[in-house]
């Protein structure tokens, strides 16, 4: 009897451990976007807590910024952005979800190796595909993955005020650095 | 002598606009550590409260939770493997299975590891 409990337990828990083979995770991602026009103001903010998912069997990727996450050095820069452009009490997050071309685990090394990531990007209400270059590496068992890609606030519905938008640069350039580890 | 007068109140009335123009501009980050929070709430009921969207009216306010520590990362508490905390400074003494008030800054929800998240934050207890 207790034999047969113990077989039914381990089938219980087979299909988590199966599942959970290949995922790499990180809730402390980090992005950090720059929007700086020479000889004005710094445009600059930087969020620590992003979370994102890879799974290895397939290079399935996810990750989500909670915009209120974004950090400015300048108070009024950073309520302007959560109150005036990202609206980030109507749109508290911004999504990725996507796949990396031709991933493999055992392509990755300690050398940074370049790739391309297809996928859909969520923010501020709109849904856009894009293709992102990314490299990754391996080591010590944690995925270091590393993107920068440029962004147009027009793309996704964000307005800049005539009085601003010289001050604003009109290509963003984000870069976002993941260190995945599997969960213990 | 009018003339100077009406100089001097120009001046002065210049700088004035220059000063609340510049307190306006670059006046101070909050300071989570020393606001008062507006709610204090367990963690799996922030958890619960977000998942049935009732959780928006929270985004951006100084909150307390309660709950037992189930990871620690060097910046990072969480609670009852809900609620992520992150701090600013390294953190102190904190381990597994203690029970913790913290407080900080909810930053809203994260539904791809269904937590809540904090930034800014201080240990109260």
């Amino acid at each position: 009897m207790n034999f047969r409990k113990a077989i039914i337990l381990i089938f219980c828990f087979l299909p988590i451990v199966v599942l959970s083979q290949g995922r790499y995770i990180t809730k402390t991602g980090e992005i950090n976007f720059e929007a700086s026009v020479p000889s004005f103001e710094e445009v600059k903010a930087k969020n620590s807590n992003v979370s994102a998912i890879l799974n290895s069997d397939n290079g399935e990727f996810a990750a989500l910024a909670l915009m209120k996450g974004f950090r400015f050095k300048v108070a009024l820069m950073e309520e302007h952005f959560n109150e005036n452009y990202m609206e980030s009490s109507k749109f508290p997050k911004a999504t990725f979800k996507g796949k990396i071309i031709d991933f493999e685990v055992s392509k990755l090394s300690e050398s940074a190796k370049e790739f391309i990531v297809a996928g859909q990007i969520t923010m501020h209400g709109i849904d856009k595909f894009l293709e992102l270059p990314a490299t990754l590496a391996m080591a010590d068992n944690t995925i270091l993955m590393k993107l920068q890609f440029t962004l147009r606030p027009e793309d996704f519905n964000i307005e800049i005020p005539k009085i601003v938008s010289s001050k604003i640069a009109e290509e963003i350039t984000v870069i976002a650095d993941y260190s995945l580890t599997k969960p213990n | 002598m009018t003339q100077r007068r009406r100089f001097i109140l120009l001046i002065s009335l210049l700088a004035l606009i220059g000063y609340f123009g510049y307190t306006y501009m670059y006046k101070d980050h909050r300071d989570i550590k020393t606001e008062v929070s507006e709610i204090e709430i367990v963690a799996p009921y922030l958890l619960e409260r977000f998942k049935n969207d009732d959780g928006n009216d929270l985004l951006n306010r100084t909150i307390t939770v309660t709950g037992t520590i189930t990871q620690v990362e060097s910046k990072v508490v969480t609670i009852d493997s809900n609620v992520h905390c992150s701090f600013t400074s390294e953190l102190g003494s904190v381990k597994n299975g203690d029970i913790i008030v913290i407080k900080g800054r909810c930053i809203g929800y994260d539904d791809l590891f269904e937590i809540v998240k904090l930034d800014q934050c201080t240990i109260i207890k």
